[in-house]
């Protein structure tokens, strides 16, 4: 398999650096460069890759600030100058975290990781069910009981139609986890089931009665899923 | 018998952190060449723009500059420069007049044109020895 990326890099040559490192490799193949997020994002908006490979400290958005607003979740390396960003990197679940400069067998061992995580979603992505832990026990859900997840700080709330189950997580962490074909993020505290959605009115949409917001950055990824005839 | 070449290796100037490059670009002199001669192309246009913001005296300016310019000195072996303009940044971000950034606009002027002769150098030494055996 060949990974399409981008780079989102403000110095030329770290660019330039990087390239060479994935023509190298010969599994990654950069269709782009941007020197900055906002133009990365505008790019992402409708184009999907499998790997981006980010920078931290740009002029303007951050690397962050473009996570922040992705629609969807490639996986990412993060590369940057500063080991002071580790912490974050942890917190946005990136694939590997690249300290400038770096060696070619260090990109290696990224490239590896991101392997080994598309190997894993796609075995998730065939999963029907989650098993999560809740009052000190491991429940099984299956995807179809599920309507939708709401973040609760440190904690999320799974509600199905008959019972809602606190467990600790996150939205972030869950948005990775959960099979992509059935749920989507929709807010920063929501992921849904997108075959329980029952209407959309303007940036809100209602499962069961309940009314759940839409984002402005999640607005357009939602209305490309669903079928409107 | 096995008759095979012996393999020619480059050494890079001492004045560089050879140990640091041959473990960065391995055998891959061609992306040693690449990146020093980039390395050298944008520190020149920095340096220009550098003394641009501090004649304008535009120290945040001057900052934003000299954040871009250090981390190029990673990629030509020259990583002890990298402190001195980190401490540069923290000068240009505490003053609260041009005057106070001067001397160490003077020293990372005098720092970058150095490590640019340096490095030039070395792309003269690359060409020649790419040309050569590669």
């Amino acid at each position: 398999m060949k990974y399409q990326s981008i780079i989102v890099e403000d110095l030329q040559v770290a660019a330039d650096f990087l390239k060479r490192f994935c023509e190298k490799s010969g599994v990654v193949d950069v269709v782009h460069h941007f020197l900055n997020a906002e133009d990365a994002l505008l790019f992402l908006k409708d184009n999907v890759v499998d790997l981006i490979f980010l920078d931290v400290e740009m002029p303007g958005a951050s690397g962050f600030e473009l996570l922040d607003q992705l629609l969807y979740t490639p996986q990412v390396i993060l590369t940057t100058s500063k080991t002071e960003y580790a912490y974050s990197a942890f917190q946005y679940n990136v694939t590997d975290y690249l300290k400038k400069p770096f060696t070619y067998q260090r990109f290696l061992e990224a490239i590896q990781k991101v392997s080994k995580k598309t190997e894993q979603q796609n075995g998730n992505s065939d999963q029907d069910h989650m098993f999560i832990k809740s009052d000190g026990k491991l429940i099984r859900l299956h995807n179809d009981d599920i309507l939708f997840i709401e973040s609760m700080g440190d904690y999320v709330k799974f509600i199905t139609p008959v019972k809602k189950y606190i467990t600790h997580n996150t939205i972030k962490n869950l948005e990775t986890k959960v099979n992509p074909q059935v749920f989507m993020k929709v807010h920063r505290s929501y992921i849904v089931n997108f075959t329980k959605i029952n209407d959309i009115q303007e940036n809100v949409l209602f499962i069961n009665g309940n009314m759940i917001p839409i984002s402005k950055t999640h607005k357009s990824g939602v209305m490309q899923k669903i079928n409107i005839l | 018998m096995h008759n095979e070449q012996p393999k020619i290796l480059f050494a890079y100037s001492p004045e560089l952190d050879s140990d640091f490059l041959k473990d960065l670009y391995g055998e891959d002199l061609q992306q040693a060449e690449m990146v020093f001669e980039s390395s050298v192309q944008q520190l020149r246009n920095e340096l220009v723009l550098a003394g641009a913001r501090f004649h304008d005296g535009d120290t945040a300016g001057l900052k934003k500059v000299v954040h871009k310019m250090k981390p190029l000195f990673g990629y030509i072996g020259l990583n002890e420069i990298i402190p001195e303009f980190a401490a540069f940044e923290e000068v240009c971000m505490k003053a609260t007049h041009i005057s106070e950034a001067e001397k160490g606009f003077n020293d990372i002027t005098t720092i970058t044109e150095q490590a640019i002769q340096k490095i030039e150098k070395e792309i003269r030494r690359l060409k020649q020895f790419n040309t050569q055996y590669l």
